[in-house]
């Protein structure tokens, strides 16, 4: 009592910076056990919920292991493989046991191909976790629906088709590119129908994974790809563009062309590129012809078109080029005149006054 | 007769499971291992007649498993590694190291099954 009636004198006594420097003091060191205590009843909370997960995930990853094993040759689901449907359906109301359950699917589909790959497909469809996919489709936050739309493509399921279509524009790319990608694994070239309704712009992002995804395949029978390289969404003129370079679509070279003309500066160049890979030795004379008119970087383009596809009567065009201001299409037009005409190109080393040109031209004899 | 042992070193426990349930039908006795550190010590304990690992592993990756069975333990027990798509100059490195046989990810247990028996002649 008397300790306390000290602490009491002290506290009045003293002056009020120290007073409310106290109360300060008192304040934070509430805070911190309240924070400790908290931080205590959140890890346990955690620490129980990973437990629990870690124990449904060993009880239905034996369950699925069950199934899997007791099918027979007929195709029908046997007794015990009903009762393990029919246990899972029970543990698929709960959406924490449903993810559980997705993900311990998942998980062995990408690692196992064959019969076994199928089989989780039918156990997919037959406890009805397909009918919470298709719910998340319909679902308002543009995550849930990108994630229904993931599961769907990753359990392959085809009839969903319909019912993600109408994504094919929405606002958010997330859930654009994962309706694109899910096109693209179930119905492959075939899939690429959605870049006929795409109004939005197809990042480059999802053009290198739809590529990907392509090449995954085993038939790589493309589709026709014109409507696409005369497409009004410029995004998609550069798709089709990669899809002619990377399989050698030689039959579209007059559609090319057409692309030479493109608003587009992107399109003209990567038309350019695309058009030396094809070996488009009709586009070498008309930018021949209008090379002036070109912008820089479509003349640099050029010039490796010209690389490539050079033929002995290109020379005095070279020839006119060999000093150019732009350092790449100087290099580009001397390493050309030296393959069509080394003689030529030896008589530049005396003929060079400017000391500068001179260095080029001694620089690309190594080369 | 006595069962064929094998070690699984594979950080996917359904996968595990799975091919632990098709082997042991197939009369080998399996023991599985989480991370390559296990599979180290799995080995050493157990000297198994062939070892099924995957690459890419927690602490201790599949090639330093290969790595260790063929220059510190010397030893000629044949390995299947597993390997997913793009790891192809992974699967070169283990073929350097020393493995029999290589599977890409999806890969078929029974065509597993079958690459087991040739490499041990059963």
């Amino acid at each position: 009592m008397v300790d306390y009636q000290y602490i009491y004198d002290y506290y009045s006594n003293a002056p009020h910076l120290i007073q409310w420097v106290w109360w300060v003091s008192a304040i934070l060191a509430t805070g911190i056990v309240v924070l400790a205590i908290c931080l205590k009843f959140i890890r346990s909370s955690l620490r129980r919920k990973s437990n629990e997960a870690a124990k449904f995930k060993t009880e239905y990853e034996a369950l699925l292991i069950e199934y899997l094993y007791s099918g027979d040759e007929s195709g029908k689901l046997t007794e015990p493989q009903k009762l393990i449907v029919s246990k899972i359906k029970d543990s698929i109301k709960t959406g924490f046991k449903r993810k559980l359950i997705v993900s311990v699917l998942y998980n062995l589909r990408n690692e196992v191909s064959g019969e076994m790959s199928d089989s989780i497909k039918t156990f997919y469809y037959e406890t009805g976790l397909i009918h919470f996919a298709f719910e998340r489709l319909k679902s308002k936050k543009w995550n849930i629906i990108a994630k229904g739309i993931g599961e769907l493509r990753c359990f392959g399921i085809d009839e969903a088709s319909h019912a993600i279509a109408p994504f094919i524009n929405h606002p958010k790319s997330e859930v654009r590119s994962e309706t694109h990608l899910y096109m693209v694994n179930l119905f492959l070239f075939e899939g690429l129908s959605f870049l006929d309704d795409l109004k939005v712009s197809l990042s480059e992002w999802i053009q290198i994974q739809l590529l990907e995804t392509l090449q995954k395949f085993d038939n790589q029978e493309i589709c026709d790809i014109r409507p696409w390289l005369n497409s009004k969404n410029d995004s998609v003129v550069l798709f089709a563009l990669k899809l002619a370079q990377i399989y050698n679509q030689f039959e579209v070279k007059e559609t090319l062309m057409d692309l030479l003309s493109h608003d587009n500066k992107e399109v003209r160049i990567k038309t350019i590129d695309v058009l030396a890979h094809l070996y488009g030795i009709e586009a070498k004379e008309m930018l021949k012809a209008n090379f002036n008119e070109l912008s820089l970087e479509e003349q640099i383009s050029f010039f490796k078109l010209l690389e490539k596809l050079v033929a002995p009567d290109d020379e005095p065009f070279i020839e006119a080029y060999l000093f150019h201001k732009n350092f790449e299409i100087q290099l580009l037009a001397l390493k050309i005149l030296k393959e069509i005409n080394f003689d030529k190109y030896i008589g530049l080393t005396k003929s060079s006054n400017d000391n500068k040109s001179l260095a080029m031209v001694k620089a690309v004899k190594v080369l | 007769m006595n069962k064929k042992k094998i070690v699984l070193a594979e950080d996917n426990s359904t996968l595990s499971l799975l091919l632990k349930f098709r082997l042991e039908k197939e009369g080998y006795e399996l023991f599985v291992a989480t991370d390559g550190k296990q599979a180290v010590d799995l080995i050493e304990s157990m000297s198994p007649d062939l070892i099924l690992s995957d690459i890419m592993m927690p602490f201790v990756s599949g090639l330093e498993v290969i790595s260790h069975l063929r220059n510190k333990l010397n030893l000629n027990t044949p390995i299947i590694v597993f390997s997913s798509a793009g790891q192809e100059e992974m699967v070169l490195k283990a073929f350097n190291l020393g493995a029999n046989d290589f599977m890409g990810k999806p890969f078929s247990p029974n065509e597993l099954v079958i690459r087991i028996k040739r490499l041990l002649g059963t």
